[in-house]
């Protein structure tokens, strides 16, 4: 019976998962990504088969921890790029809610607004949106992407009044400069939804996976940022007040 | 009414010795937050000061000093103080802190051993006390079967107390701060009568013997206390007396005994009581309260036993268990929380983070918000406390239990236990299948059965031998336990700790297992893959070759959890055919301490692919690096045992990193409150926490000395660092660490 049902291609679980969304998560990582990032942590999440499972048997795992989950817990889809499974993503949110366990969606807006992405979007509590730049020519730089599909998304946000987390990470050598910081904030400025927005620090804890995949690591020998400029920049892109929370 | 008893509510404790009845009419709960807490005095931190050189010297010797003159008992010393000025508490085991004192009452050739391997010698005037005198390991070893001497010789049971004191005993000292020495005497005395009343049967003939050691041990404890100054035969009269009888009793205790974990019980909201009265009648401040309760703490830190270097192979850390219990729900609805359990968490910052005492959390889902949030404070600051759940303890043991070593729950003053160890069912597995051969040493221990061939394990055979060994450890298990104990109360009894027990005590014989995950991963594998046995030169099957992938423990997966379910359940109900001495009720409990080193050496290679000789995960933990699906899925696996038949406790270690439980201070708090709810509520047992890099632990492996507090949890306990061999060491730092990249 589980073979009619469509399955989605999962890379893998994390049962707690504590800083993507509020409270306690429980993240599921799904396979595939439009984006091709030369910073990405998660080379191993790109492509390829991971392990199929259908709507019913994630609800039936992620049941198992809603005792953990409180009043502000729940689940977190991310990946790869979860949108790319967008009509998988919108039914297990739909299943998700009857049992009374909210979603939120970590996605680097790479993927058009088609009308399952636009579904996924608004059934979920909040959107984690990954800013990686502030312009196309930067995102076919780096990202191999555009940012027209990155800002759609956000502005569907808007409209449906989804709340969003913007996270930007730095990488040192590229973005992590204050007149980047400014171009960032430019770029969200005005969006109601925006609740917060978060600078992440470029680890080179990934670094293993490029080895282990045989991918040229793009990367190689830039060092981690710094937890005291991440700290700085990040109180100077808070200084400019940008988010409604 | 005692004039002590000033201001107290009136129950059933003024007619009969009714702690709990004391408790549950005069004590206040505490449902705010930490804000009241004071830090330490002056006073404090300078004898805090001359405590820390002491223990840097200890450090660099592995022992201070040792008494050879003389024999642990509680008057066998003139009083000790860290400065007999200014302690507040006072009393010490010997007549200087840290000195330690020969106790050859379980073992007299152990205690010789302790001397020599610190380069001391045991005077000819204690060997020749001994000489003539019965200690309980002469005595299990005349009875002992060669079945029960080839088990422990390969160690599929090992640890046994048979050469040192069982401990894990609780007195109720409390007691004597209620109700004052004369009175608890009278009571004794009051039974002993009535036993005489009784056909005279070896239970009651040996019963009124017990009675009688008591009692003298009680006249020896006031004129122990009347050394340091203080009468004890009448009730406390005030919060610091209160403490001190209190310490009085368990340090009695202590001298008397050293059982492998010694803990105080219950005690914070039971004194509580005194403080708030001192408190309200305006004779004491809130800093006078904090250091009262440090002065207490720093005395429970400086408890020394004289052990070997094999104990420590087992027991690892120089732990003495002085276990505390904190909070708790009262059987009427409120929370048992009281402002000195704060203050007994406080100590960790006061005097920085320790080991000891153990000081354990008891979780309900209904403790106020402001002590589970400090309570997570404190594990995230600290590594230094343990949680386990009342919510399963108090239906089984009520509301007045304390907790003893690391999980086994007692109910104070009602039931003591019999410490039985633990047995090692992965080696029970191989055993099996080598038709009751030892893989390691190749003898017979078990009865002869059918040998497996070679090749690929069919799990409905192995499963049907593994049962039919199970059988006989089980038996053969309970019987070696109660030639222990019989001889343990014939030689070593605990006169002054079963004195402040009610003298028709409940007793429970703990029965344990270690090897869980392996054998649980091991029988998925034979189950779920296809697993050959591969025999070598004498043949014995010492080897396995695993195709294919299996479910694990520790990633929520009923295919293999049932599995671990059913290890549990099947040998508890195998434990409770054989009849226990003295009408022992069987408990069992799933506790390594850091014996899971040991009993991995001592164990072949498993068909779960672990090695020869490498190290088991600690007691009922999934194995380090099986868990893909993240903390909360191990969890999950862990919670599925049921305390129902591990009514002695089932521990679970859990490590994290700050990074990985949250973003800032506040976060973590809340997400480790979260999380402990979300565990506990699906009735799991025990959760050591520790929240650090596993960085810092490889930094603190190469330079001990720019680390001498870092202070960890292990199975079931705290211990320092440092004072871990290579080997525990590299296995701490080999588990499990569940951090994000």
């Amino acid at each position: 019976m589980t073979d009619k049902q469509p399955t989605a291609n999962i890379h893998s679980f994390e049962s707690l998962a504590t800083l993507d969304g509020k409270g306690i998560r429980y993240g599921i990582f799904f396979v595939g990504c439009p984006f091709r990032c030369v910073y990405c942590h998660n080379p191993d999440t790109w492509s390829g088969e991971g392990k199929r499972y259908t709507v019913d048997e994630l609800v039936k795992k992620i049941v198992r921890y809603k005792p953990y989950f409180g009043k502000d817990g729940g689940v977190t889809l991310s990946g790869g790029e979860v949108l790319v499974q967008s009509a998988f993503a919108a039914k297990l949110e739909k299943k998700l809610a009857k049992e009374g366990i909210g979603v939120a969606l970590d996605t680097s807006g790479g993927v058009p607004l088609t009308d399952d992405v636009k579904d996924a979007l608004s059934h979920a509590e909040m959107v984690i949106l990954d800013l990686k730049f502030w312009d196309d020519e930067h995102y076919v730089r780096y990202c191999n992407g555009s940012i027209s599909t990155v800002l759609d998304t956000l502005e569907f946000c808007e409209q449906k009044n989804v709340p969003v987390w913007i996270r930007t990470v730095m990488v040192p050598g590229i973005n992590d400069k204050k007149e980047c910081i400014d171009k960032y904030a430019e770029t969200v400025r005005g969006y109601k939804c925006v609740k917060r927005y978060q600078l992440l620090a470029f680890h080179t804890m990934g670094f293993s996976k490029y080895e282990k995949l045989g991918i040229k690591n793009p990367l190689e020998g830039t060092p981690a940022l710094d937890r005291k400029r991440l700290d700085e920049l990040q109180a100077y892109l808070d200084a400019k007040e940008i988010t409604n929370e | 009414m005692n004039n002590e008893w000033q201001g107290f509510k009136k129950g059933n404790w003024c007619k009969k010795i009714d702690v709990r009845d004391f408790i549950v009419r005069n004590y206040t709960p505490y449902l705010g937050d930490k804000s009241f807490l004071s830090g330490p005095t002056a006073r404090t931190s300078e004898i805090k000061a001359k405590v820390d050189d002491l223990l840097v010297k200890e450090a660099e010797k592995g022992v201070l000093d040792v008494d050879t003159e003389n024999v642990a008992s509680i008057l066998s010393f003139a009083p000790g103080y860290i400065d007999k000025e200014k302690d507040i508490i006072v009393g010490l085991q010997t007549d200087a802190p840290l000195k330690r004192a020969i106790n050859p009452f379980a073992g007299k050739r152990m205690s010789e051993k302790a001397c020599d391997a610190y380069g001391y010698k045991m005077s000819d005037k204690i060997k020749t006390e001994f000489k003539y005198r019965t200690t309980h390991n002469d005595g299990v070893f005349r009875v002992y079967t060669d079945e029960m001497r080839a088990a422990r010789h390969v160690g599929v049971i090992t640890g046994l107390p048979d050469a040192y004191a069982r401990g894990r005993i609780i007195g109720d000292y409390r007691r004597i701060a209620l109700y004052g020495m004369d009175y608890l005497i009278e009571c004794k005395k009051a039974d002993k009568k009535e036993l005489g009343k009784n056909d005279m049967s070896a239970e009651n003939i040996q019963l009124m013997e017990d009675v009688q050691k008591q009692l003298e041990f009680m006249e020896q404890l006031k004129q122990m206390a009347a050394q340091y100054g203080c009468d004890i035969s009448r009730p406390a009269a005030n919060a610091k007396e209160a403490v001190q009888w209190l310490y009085f009793g368990y340090l009695g205790a202590v001298k008397e005994q050293n059982g492998a974990a010694n803990s105080i019980g219950r005690i914070s909201t039971f004194l509580d009581i005194y403080f708030e009265r001192d408190l309200k009648n305006g004779t004491l401040t809130e800093e006078g309260a904090q250091e009262i309760i440090d002065d207490l703490v720093l005395k429970l830190r400086l408890v020394r036993h004289l052990r070997t270097p094999e104990y420590n192979d087992l027991f690892a850390g120089d732990p003495t268990w002085v276990t505390t219990s904190e909070g708790g729900m009262c059987e009427d609805g409120r929370p048992m929380v009281t402002k000195n359990c704060f203050r007994i968490l406080q100590t960790l910052y006061n005097l920085g983070s320790s080991a000891e005492p153990n000081i354990t959390v008891l979780w309900a889902q209904k403790l106020p918000q402001g002590f589970k949030d400090f309570c997570a404070q404190v594990s995230i600051d600290t590594d230094s406390i343990q949680y386990e759940n009342d919510d399963v303890m108090r239906p089984a043991f009520g509301d007045d239990y304390a907790i003893a070593c690391c999980v086994s729950a007692m109910k104070e003053g009602k039931q003591m236990q019999f410490f039985g160890a633990r047995c090692n069912l992965a080696k029970v597995l191989l055993m099996a299948l080598n038709g009751g051969k030892d893989e390691i040493y190749g003898i017979q221990v078990a009865p002869a059965g059918k040998v497996f061939d070679e090749g690929v394990l069919n799990y409905d055979e192995v499963l049907k031998a593994y049962k039919k060994y199970m059988k006989w450890m089980a038996k053969l298990y309970v019987n070696t336990l109660n030639i222990i104990h019989y001889m343990h109360d014939k030689y070593a009894y605990e006169r002054l700790m079963m004195s402040l027990h009610d003298t028709h005590v409940e007793r429970l014989m703990a029965f344990g297992i270690c090897g869980l995950s392996v054998l649980a991963d091991s029988l998925s594998a034979i189950k779920y893959a296809k697993v050959k046995a591969v025999k070598d030169e004498r043949g014995i099957i010492t080897d396995f070759v695993t195709e294919g992938d299996f479910p694990k423990y520790g990633n929520d997966d009923d295919r293999v959890d049932a599995i671990a379910k059913w290890i549990v359940e099947s040998f508890y109900k195998e434990l409770v055919k054989t009849p226990t001495y003295r009408g022992a009720k069987h408990t069992l409990s799933i506790l390594t301490i850091t014996s899971n080193v040991v009993y991995g050496k001592k164990t072949g290679s498993t068909p779960d692919g672990r090695k020869r000789g490498e190290p088991f995960a600690p007691g009922a933990n999934p194995m380090h690096g099986r868990d893909c699906e993240g903390a909360l899925a191990s969890l999950n696996s862990v919670a599925k045992l049921d305390y129902g038949c591990c009514r002695d406790g089932i521990s679970n270690t859990f490590s994290i990193t700050p990074d990985t439980l949250g973003e800032n201070e506040q976060d973590r708090i809340s997400k480790l409150t979260a999380m402990l709810d979300g565990y506990f509520i699906q009735d799991a047992h025990h959760l050591n926490v520790n929240v650090l890099h596993r960085q810092k632990l490889i930094d603190a492996m190469n330079n001990p000395a720019l680390y001498p507090n870092l202070t960890i949890r292990v199975s079931g306990y705290a211990v320092n660092f440092n004072k871990l061999n290579k080997n525990q060491q590299q296995e701490v730092i080999n588990r499990t660490f569940h951090e994000k990249f």
